[in-house]
């Protein structure tokens, strides 16, 4: 049977469009927040009952909506954020598509109170599922409130796909943090069924508005990004120290021009300016702003508007890593205060070890500061500064070396330690492409099976860079001539067993490039093994070594290579001090 | 077991045996020095299983036994005691050694000499006599070569080869190869090869010190051992087994560059080097540059560190052949260049990617061949 092609009435459009902008209650808030900072609010008011289905109302002190438009808004493409089309190119403004009041009253009860401020008396709009019901005249302060009632009464279908209350009110807190993070100047307040929530001060200070975010401890392991990058890229915001970590990049806030964005190329370049410093599976808590010119970013992509696209998307990465990475690096030039946080339990056995440098409530278990090896072009800006001088002790179980620093007692781990040590002086050689390669008094062969060596020919020419002489055989058989000198003790064979080992056995994130993952592979096996007996002068020589480093306090895969038991820790533990 | 010594005497020898001390051993009878009365002397010896040295010294025996006292406890005490006679009497029952030295008197608690293990004694086997003087110029020109890690155990040994009339030491890193040789003073009839580690070797030549009479070398039949032993001490080492390489091939037979440089300015220069080389995996680079009529030639030593910066100092040398640039572990240089004991050593060289020797000039019994370094600019 032939179904006659028909106009879709207005009322079915409204709500396919509702569709695309208004997904669940966190979007309304979102709509509804952009459009009050775009009227220029200093003071914005949210409340939320019932997980936002029973009422969300946003109310704001900006410039309101005058009288004879006040109708205007529940059309669709109404706006006064765009003229002409032209006007895209450059968007100021948080909206500009003209569909989110409409979009939102299509689905709902809305009640509209505005007062411009040129009016002495303002209008009161009412209306359900975008038909405006009631008109009035009300005295109200200078600005809008909006009130959202009984959102998707009319589309049950949606209801059904809505979480709990409480996992909808999760999704709106983290909107509302995300716009108060992005609007330090404006007072935010959000109360859900009458409770506050959150409360943000307005003082235009980030640091501040993170505090009410995360709360202060938090912030104190956060470090301040700002940096007016190449091409006209600025980056400001706040990282976490490596000594903190979550297991998702939730956490990852990013914004462009002020307006929140997803995109997972910056929260990539984010991530990777933590390459070697986080476990595989960690993940930074971090604020970013980019601000850029408007040309440069088209923000127009979808209705939501969390996706842009940039011009030159390869700068905006570069500047963000960059940055991030600068900021990781001078973290530990700033040389922070000590202090003595000591986080939980009384069993010492158990993961009680103190945050080395700073103050370490972290409820995270990497307890360590770490710090990263850079890659070339930063290594040059930055002032290297060690660790503090380190005095042998001895070894613990063949495995651990134990040293006394002016703040306490160090534990390092040798293998991670020497494997870091490696690391540096291998990349340092093969980024200035000085790998000094010493040819072996016997050329050795090594024949491997199919598999192995279909690996290996595939990896000559990186080998060759990297110092090794690895020449094929026949068959599935290599000649070794030469080493990188850098490996010193590892017999041939066990160099390019090194080279071939399979990184996705050991759980650590991938460096970016061939050559990193073959020297990550060779140094690891090339490094002294847990078990070792070192003597006196060896664990002199590799601590020695270790103060050279970059970033000492991590092993390449970003396992800590120490762990260091303050003074305060130690005092305490033994009831010297409460 | 009673018995007296000069306190001189019982010194020396404790300084003699006491590197063979276990240092950390879950055996407590190796950190132990075994006293015995053996014909009117005192023995004392000591062992970490791989290694043990044993030294008799003259002693008044009053009455035969035997006894190890911990050496670290027995080696401090008489470094405080006068110089005058020591006695020590043993009471076996409590295991009890009372050492006695003037007004000195101490008790140390011993452990039963049964539980030591048993050093063995000569026996049957090859043996054959070698020169002290040489003996200690060979090992110190070889053993520094040798592999200081396991990854190859037989490389941690000095090659011991002796034929009819000649002795050679051999030892390699899988970079490098020190090889020497020494005519024998007496004839020998059965060709000898075996894997004395360069720890035992190391010991030996500090034992031996300046003596001048003949060291005799012997290897049991089927022990895997090496007994050196001289008038009144012995040292037994345990042989590394394996294949040693085929160094002879791998000693170049031509070269095409012949530089001779004095031995210490040569080594001098490889030490400057070697301050800034060591933060760049030891690399040097060495230019050579042979001599003209006007000019006998040069050779360039220098090192280049990102972090430290860079050295470079030129050695005048007569130079003949091409000219040619290398690279080396400059360790390497500086080891060898150390036992050389000639005003001037040559170096020959067959391009940068092939092996350079060193060789003493005006002597042939002393080789060592460098692997070179391929050093990116």
């Amino acid at each position: 049977m032939a179904v006659p092609i028909a106009i879709l009435h207005q009322s079915v459009v409204s709500k396919i469009a509702a569709g695309e902008v208004v997904e669940r209650p966190a979007s309304v808030v979102k709509e509804l927040l952009e459009n009050a900072l775009d009227a220029g609010a200093s003071s914005i008011n949210v409340t939320v009952n019932g997980g936002g289905l029973q009422l969300i109302r946003v109310s704001d002190d900006g410039i309101g909506i005058h009288s004879d438009e006040a109708e205007l808004v529940f059309m669709r493409h109404a706006t006064s954020k765009l003229c002409s089309a032209r006007d895209l190119d450059s968007i100021k403004t948080l909206g500009f598509r003209g569909e989110a009041l409409s979009s939102i009253s299509a689905v709902s009860h809305m009640d509209l109170v505005t007062r411009s401020s040129g009016e002495e008396i303002g209008t009161r709009l009412r209306a359900a599922a975008g038909e405006i019901t009631d008109r009035a005249i009300v005295s109200t302060p200078c600005g809008t409130i909006v009130s959202v009632e009984n959102l998707f009464f009319n589309l049950p279908a949606r209801l059904k796909f809505l979480k709990s209350d409480a996992a909808e009110k999760a999704r709106i807190g983290r909107v509302f943090s995300r716009y108060a993070l992005a609007f330090p100047g404006v007072r935010f307040r959000l109360h859900f069924d009458k409770r506050q929530k959150f409360q943000s001060l307005g003082t235009g200070s980030l640091s501040d508005v993170l505090v009410a975010v995360y709360g202060a401890e938090t912030v104190e392991q956060l470090l301040e990004v700002s940096g007016r990058g190449r091409h006209g890229v600025a980056v400001n915001g706040y990282v976490s120290m490596p000594s903190l970590s979550r297991s998702n990049r939730r956490e990852i806030t990013l914004f462009v021009n002020g307006r929140y964005v997803q995109d997972s190329r910056l929260t990539l370049a984010i991530t990777r300016a933590y390459h070697t410093l986080l476990m595989k599976g960690r993940y930074p808590i971090a604020v970013i702003c980019i601000t850029l010119s408007p040309v440069d970013v088209d923000v127009n992509v979808h209705p939501a508007k969390t996706e842009v696209r940039f011009r030159e998307p390869n700068h905006v990465f570069n500047s963000i890593e960059r940055e991030v990475r600068r900021t990781l690096l001078n973290q530990r030039a700033l040389n922070h205060p000590m202090t003595s946080g000591w986080p939980h339990s009384e069993v010492v056995e158990s993961v009680d070890w103190p945050a080395p440098f700073f103050f370490g409530n972290s409820v995270e278990s990497d307890d360590l500061v770490t710090e990263d090896n850079v890659e070339s072009e930063t290594q040059t800006e930055l002032p290297v500064t060690g660790l503090p001088l380190l005095r042998v002790i001895g070894q613990v179980g063949a495995a651990y070396i134990v040293a006394e620093g002016p703040d306490g007692l160090y534990l390092i781990d040798q293998h991670a330690a020497h494997e870091r040590v490696l690391y540096e002086s291998y990349m340092a050689a093969a980024q200035s492409a000085r790998v000094e390669s010493q040819t072996l008094m016997e050329a050795v062969t090594v024949t491997l099976d199919y598999e192995a060596a279909e690996d290996l020919r595939r990896h000559l020419d990186a080998l060759y860079a990297l110092g090794f002489r690895v020449e094929p055989f026949g068959g599935d058989s290599f000649v070794v001539r030469a080493l990188p000198a850098v490996i010193g003790a590892l017999t041939p064979e066990q160099a390019l067993l090194g080279v071939l080992e399979h990184e996705n056995s050991h759980g650590y994130e991938l460096p970016p490039g061939e050559e990193d993952r073959i020297i990550l592979r060779v140094c690891k096996r090339a490094a002294v093994r847990a078990g070792r007996v070192l003597s006196q002068k060896e664990q002199e020589v590799l601590l020695r070594q270790l103060e050279k480093c970059q970033s000492p306090v991590t092993c390449p895969h970003g396992r800590p290579t120490m762990i260091r038991i303050s003074v305060e820790h130690l005092e305490k533990k033994f009831g010297r001090r409460g | 077991m009673k018995v007296s010594c000069l306190h001189e005497n019982l010194a020396r020898g404790l300084g003699l045996v006491g590197r063979a001390v276990a240092a950390r051993s879950t055996l407590p009878v190796l950190g132990n020095v075994l006293l015995a009365t053996e014909d009117s002397r005192l023995r004392l010896s000591a062992t970490n299983l791989e290694l043990g040295i044993s030294c008799w010294i003259g002693a008044k025996v009053h009455s035969e036994g035997s006894t190890t006292v911990p050496a670290k406890t027995f080696i401090d005490l008489v470094g405080t005691l006068p110089k005058d006679q020591v006695d020590l009497e043993l009471t076996e029952r409590t295991q009890t050694l009372q050492v006695s030295c003037a007004q000195f008197k101490n008790d140390i608690k011993c452990i039963d000499s049964e539980e030591f293990p048993i050093l063995p004694s000569a026996g049957d086997g090859q043996s054959l006599d070698l020169n002290v003087r040489d003996l200690r110029s060979m090992i110190g020109q070889v053993v520094f070569a040798a592999a200081t890690d396991d990854a190859r155990p037989v490389l941690t040994g000095v090659e011991v080869k002796i034929d009819e009339s000649e002795v050679s030491f051999a030892a390699a890193d899988g970079f490098r190869l020190a090889l020497c040789n020494s005519a024998l003073s007496s004839t020998n009839d059965q060709a000898i090869s075996a894997i004395v580690p360069a720890r035992g070797l190391a010991e030996l030549s500090r034992i031996i010190g300046d003596r001048d009479d003949p060291v005799t070398l012997t290897l049991p039949v089927g022990r895997g051992q090496a007994i050196f032993r001289a008038k009144d001490i012995e040292l037994v080492s345990q042989l590394v087994e394996g294949n040693f390489p085929d160094y002879q091939q791998l000693i170049p037979e031509s070269y095409s560059t012949r530089s001779v440089l004095g031995t210490d300015e040569f080594l001098n220069a490889c030490r400057a080097a070697q301050v800034f080389a060591r933060e760049a995996a030891y690399a040097a680079r060495l230019k050579i540059i042979p001599g003209d009529e006007s000019d006998p030639g040069s050779v360039e030593v220098s090192a280049n560190a990102a972090e430290t910066g860079s050295n470079e100092s030129v050695v005048d040398a007569t130079v003949e052949g091409d000219a040619v640039e290398i690279g080396f572990n400059v360790r390497y240089l500086t080891d060898v260049l150390q036992v050389i004991d000639t005003p001037n050593v040559a170096l020959e060289t067959n391009g940068d990617s092939s092996p350079g020797v060193i060789r003493p000039v005006g002597r042939d019994d002393f080789v060592s061949v460098i692997m070179p370094m391929h050093i990116g600019r």
